[in-house]
C-alpha cells in the first residue's frame, strides 16, 4: 500500500470501521510513522468534536407530521389495481402500437419526440403517481432513455443506451411495480 | 444482520407503527446529515419528512442489497442534491481537486480539531462531495463501502474524495489556528 493509500484510509481507522488486512496494514504504517500518528490523533479529535455537537431535530413534532401525511398515502406494494384495468391498459397499448406501425403515424402531440424516436423498441406506461426520482432510477438501472412521450394516453417510447441488452432492460422494467404495461418490438 | 430489515418489511405492509419506530431510530442521524449539507434547519426538516415519506411509499421496493440505514441515507443524499440543484448550487465534480502539496502540521490540526467552531467552519468550506464523505465518515461512522453506496459511486472514488477532503480540512484547521495565534 502506498503512503497516499494509507493516508486515504486513515479516517476509517479513526472511525473504527477498517477491518482485516487493510486495518493491519494501516496500523503497521501508523506505528512506524510519527507524523501519521499525530494525523490519526487529529482525525480522532475532529470526529469526536463533530459527534459531541448538540443536534436539534424535529423529533416528535416531525413524527406527528409524518403520521398525518402517511395516512393519506399508501405504500406502493399495497396498491392493488383491479386486474380489469391492467388488462384494459395492455389492450389499449397494443392497439396504439398497432396503429402506429400500420399508419406510420405523425409525432405524438403533447409529448416530446427526438430524432430516431420512431425506432425506439420499448413502449411503456407508468403509474400516474410515480415520483420522478423513482422513474429516473428505474431508467438508469435498465439502461434506457426516453425517446418520446408521454403520449396523450401516457405512453413513453424508450430507447436502450449503447451496450444495453434489450431483453435485460425489459426484464428490469417489468419487475418495477409502477410499470403498468410494457411492449417490446420484435423487429429489434 | 441488519437491525432495521424486519421493520422495513412491516412498513412495506403498511404498518404505520413500524414507520414510527424506524423514524425514532434514524431521525436524528438522518436529520444531522441533511442539516450538515443544507445548513438550514427548516428546509432540512422538510427534506427529512420527504425522506421518510419516500421510505413509506417505497419500502416494498427495497431489494436488500445494502443495509436499510445506508439505503435511507442514499435517499437523503439524492434529495439534498436535488435541493442544491433547485438553489442553483451544483458542485459535484471533484475529479480535479484543489491540490495542496505540503503536509499540514498535524500537531496544530490536533489542537484545532478539538474546537467545535473551527471544525464546523472548515467542514463547511469543503466542496459538496467532500463534505458528504467526511460527514458520513465522522458523524455516522460509515465504512467507505457504505459511503460509496449512499453516494452511488465506486469505492475508489470515495477513497479519493476522503484523501483530498482530509487534506483540505487539516490545512483549513491549521490556518485557523495560525490566524488565531497571530491575531
Amino acid at each position: 500500500m502506498t503512503r497516499d493509500e494509507i493516508s486515504a484510509l486513515l479516517p476509517f481507522l479513526a472511525n473504527g470501521t477498517l477491518e482485516g488486512k487493510e486495518r493491519a496494514e494501516v496500523e503497521a504504517a501508523v506505528a512506524a510513522d510519527a507524523t501519521l500518528q499525530t494525523e490519526l490523533a487529529a482525525l480522532r479529535a475532529i470526529r469526536e468534536t463533530m459527534q459531541s455537537e448538540d443536534s436539534y431535530s424535529p423529533g416528535e413534532m416531525g413524527l406527528a407530521r409524518l403520521m398525518r401525511d402517511a395516512e393519506t398515502q399508501v405504500p406502493a406494494t399495497r396498491i392493488q389495481r383491479p386486474w380489469i384495468w391492467q388488462a384494459a391498459a395492455a389492450v389499449l397499448l397494443a392497439v396504439v402500437i398497432g396503429q402506429a406501425v400500420l399508419t406510420n403515424r405523425e409525432p405524438v402531440p403533447g409529448g416530446f419526440e427526438l430524432a430516431g424516436a420512431d425506432d425506439a423498441p420499448i413502449s411503456a406506461a407508468f403509474a400516474p403517481d410515480t415520483p420522478e426520482s423513482e422513474l429516473r432510477d428505474l431508467l438508469l438501472r435498465a439502461g434506457v432513455e426516453i425517446a418520446a412521450g408521454p403520449s396523450a394516453i401516457g405512453i413513453y417510447r424508450l430507447e436502450p443506451l449503447e451496450g444495453t441488452d434489450l431483453s435485460e432492460a425489459a426484464r428490469i422494467l417489468r419487475a418495477a411495480d409502477f410499470v403498468e404495461s410494457l411492449e417490446v418490438s420484435d423487429d429489434q | 444482520m441488519d437491525p432495521h430489515a424486519q421493520i422495513l418489511t412491516q412498513i412495506a405492509h403498511g404498518d404505520k407503527q413500524a414507520l414510527a419506530a424506524l423514524y425514532r431510530a434514524l431521525e436524528k442521524p438522518v436529520f444531522r446529515f441533511i442539516r450538515s449539507r443544507l445548513n438550514d434547519p427548516f428546509e432540512s426538516a422538510d427534506i427529512l419528512h420527504d425522506v421518510f415519506m419516500e421510505v413509506w411509499r417505497s419500502a416494498g421496493r427495497f431489494e436488500g442489497r445494502s443495509k436499510v440505514q445506508t439505503w435511507i441515507f442514499g435517499i437523503a443524499y439524492r434529495k439534498v442534491i436535488d435541493q442544491h440543484r433547485k438553489r442553483g448550487r451544483v458542485d459535484l465534480t471533484d475529479d480535479i481537486p484543489e491540490t495542496i502539496d505540503e503536509d499540514p502540521n498535524a500537531e496544530m490540526c490536533l489542537a484545532a480539531g478539538q474546537e467545535a467552531e473551527h471544525v464546523r467552519h472548515c467542514v463547511g468550506q469543503l466542496k459538496e462531495d467532500h463534505q458528504t464523505a467526511i460527514s458520513l465518515a465522522f458523524y455516522e461512522d460509515m465504512t467507505y463501502g457504505e459511503i460509496a453506496e449512499v453516494a452511488g459511486v465506486p469505492e475508489g472514488t470515495i477513497k479519493t474524495r476522503i484523501f483530498h477532503a482530509k487534506k483540505l480540512l487539516l490545512h483549513c484547521l491549521q490556518g485557523r489556528l495560525q490566524r488565531g495565534a497571530t491575531a
